[in-house]
């Protein structure tokens, strides 16, 4: 808190997050489960591709990086804006 | 079974089926975050989905399944689940009830006494809470708190179905709940006492009503395997330790890209130097091809001022040759001319005033030739010396050439000499050569002018 104030999010901009939360749920569970059922079929036929693996996984780490970030503008109030310099690193510090 | 028990049992099944894959994703997220990959675990998991979805496959085919069904089995939706034992019926977080069943080595009855602390005996009984979490709470991700979420929701799902289930008989533990297992023991680094010592509720009023009775002497268990955390505090903990675990790999990979970086720097710096000196070597090279075709013009240059020098002297002496024999002719007309016997048949002592008159005109003609002759030596000579002037320059030029020559030699040497090697060697032969086939030239060109100078002598002798 305290970095930018709450004021600067208006109603529909929350919506839009909190949509936008949900459909980054959605994806994450579709896509961690995805990543099981890759992950048993490679366990059936005895190897591990352990690139494709690390592809969707890397899928899933780049939704929950997202989906960080939408929540901490929920969290701080921020303006779509406000979050669009976040995820640009334009605080200095960047996304998580 | 009935037809809406298997419906239900399906759905159950389906949805483990989806929890299981999602747990089983979440391990391979953790394998790839941590970049700790692990085949045997990853095998473990992928039987479990594979279980579920053989037994759910069944059901749909209409076979009902034979023995405890998998959903049954407790499965942690961390994605640290090992394959399902009875060890799982046990949480360590303290929320021990009757209903529990008491594990199969008996070391935990309600013969146990508490631990002496107060706190143990009235805090942390199955009808309390568990104690709050501390107030400063680690800044969770989404993903955290969303599996604390999921745990709990769990743990609820379970309890409230071991609500609906009848209790087992406390004394006898179900065989099916510890096949072969170690004897179950709580975690040994448990933050809540309650842990150690699980035991029915009765347990705490029989030790305040009877604080001298002692425990009967145990055996002290086994060191247990650590325990797959099931209470979402426990949890909450490993998801920060893992962090740790993370920020410091993340932290570790940021070191060495530096420390590559660094070489990879110093490996730039070395290529540039080292394609600067070959820079430098191929100029070098050029520079020294540049003189040496400098070197074979300025020799060619000699060569054809020697040969043009040649060709005019040649040519002077012809023309010199020519003129002289021209003189000679007309001298011998003229003797024969004077010499004539029968020329006139005229008085002797009396000129023949034609014949006069004609070696009148010839002497004049023989005078005008003379004075044309002379001029034309006079030219001749001054040929000449134009010719031995430009010999002396052509001689000049050859010093020049010959001193350029050395020179160029000795910087070839120069050159030459940190190479070594045969090839260099013979190139300063040839050149010796060359300076040697020059000096014979110019030797050549000296007697050439000296014979020229002595023609012009005698031309001008005359």
């Amino acid at each position: 808190m305290g970095l930018f104030s709450r004021g600067g999010q208006t109603g529909r901009e929350r919506r839009a997050m909190q949509d936008h939360l949900r459909e980054l749920d959605e994806m994450r569970r579709r896509n961690l489960g995805e990543l099981g059922q890759m992950t048993v079929e490679m366990a059936s036929a005895g190897s591990f591709d352990r690139r494709r693996l690390s592809e969707q996984a890397a899928e899933v780490a780049k939704i929950d990086r997202e989906a960080d970030l939408i929540a901490r503008g929920l969290e701080e109030g921020l303006t779509l804006q406000e979050l669009e310099d976040l995820a640009r690193g334009a605080d200095g510090a960047g996304p998580a | 079974m009935r037809k809406g028990a298997l419906k239900k049992k399906q759905r159950q099944l389906e949805d483990l089926l989806l929890d299981r894959r999602e747990a089983l994703g979440e391990l391979v997220l953790g394998m790839y975050v941590q970049n700790a990959w692990d085949d045997d675990l990853l095998a473990r998991g992928a039987a479990e989905v594979a279980e579920v979805e053989n037994e759910l496959s069944e059901l749909i085919a209409g076979n009902e399944p034979e023995g405890p069904s998998t959903t049954e089995k407790d499965f942690p939706v961390t994605g640290e689940y090992r394959l399902p034992t009875g060890e799982h019926a046990y949480p360590t977080t303290g929320e021990y009830t009757a209903e529990h069943a008491v594990p199969a080595t008996g070391e935990y009855t309600a013969e146990h006494s508490l631990p002496g602390s107060a706190e143990h005996t009235a805090e942390y009984t199955a009808e309390h809470e568990l104690p709050d979490a501390p107030d400063e709470e680690p800044k969770l991700s989404r993903a955290e708190k969303k599996a604390a979420k999921k745990a709990e929701k769990e743990r609820k799902r379970k309890e409230k179905e071991e609500a609906e289930v009848p209790p087992a008989e406390p004394a006898t533990p179900p065989a099916a709940s510890a096949p072969a297992a170690p004897a179950p023991a709580p975690k040994p680094a448990a933050p809540a006492p309650a842990a150690k010592t699980p035991e029915a509720p009765a347990a705490p009023a029989e030790t305040a009503k009877d604080p001298a009775k002692k425990p009967i002497a145990v055996p002290p268990p086994p060191a247990p395997p650590a325990p797959e955390p099931t209470d979402p505090l426990d949890i909450l903990e490993k998801q920060i330790t893992d962090s740790e675990a993370r920020a410091k790999t993340a932290m570790e990979a940021a070191k060495a890209s530096t420390n590559a970086d660094a070489k990879t720097e110093l490996t730039a710096i070395t290529r540039e130097v080292e394609s600067s000196r070959s820079l430098l070597d191929q100029s070098l090279e050029k520079a020294a091809a540049a003189i040496a075709a400098a070197e074979e013009k300025a020799s060619r240059a000699e060569a054809k001022l020697v040969r043009e020098t040649a060709a005019g002297r040649e040519a002077a002496a012809e023309w010199v040759r020519g003129q002289a024999a021209e003189i000679e002719a007309d001298a011998a007309l003229a003797a024969e001319m004077t010499g004539e016997p029968g020329a006139a048949p005229t008085a002797p002592g009396e000129p023949d005033p034609v014949l006069s008159a004609r070696v009148a005109s010839l002497e004049a003609e023989l005078a005008a030739e003379k004075a044309s002759k002379e001029e034309a030596l006079t030219m001749a000579a001054a040929r000449l010396k134009e010719i031995e002037q430009a010999a002396k320059l052509a001689e000049a030029r050859v010093e020049a050439a010959e001193a350029a020559a050395t020179e160029a030699q000795n910087q070839a040497k120069e050159t030459a000499a940190p190479a070594g090697g045969s090839g260099s060697a013979t190139e300063a032969e040839a050149r010796e050569a060359a300076v040697n086939w020059l000096r014979g030239q110019i030797s050549a060109l000296r007697q050439e002018i000296a014979k020229g100078d002595e023609s012009g002598k005698e031309t001008g002798g005359n």
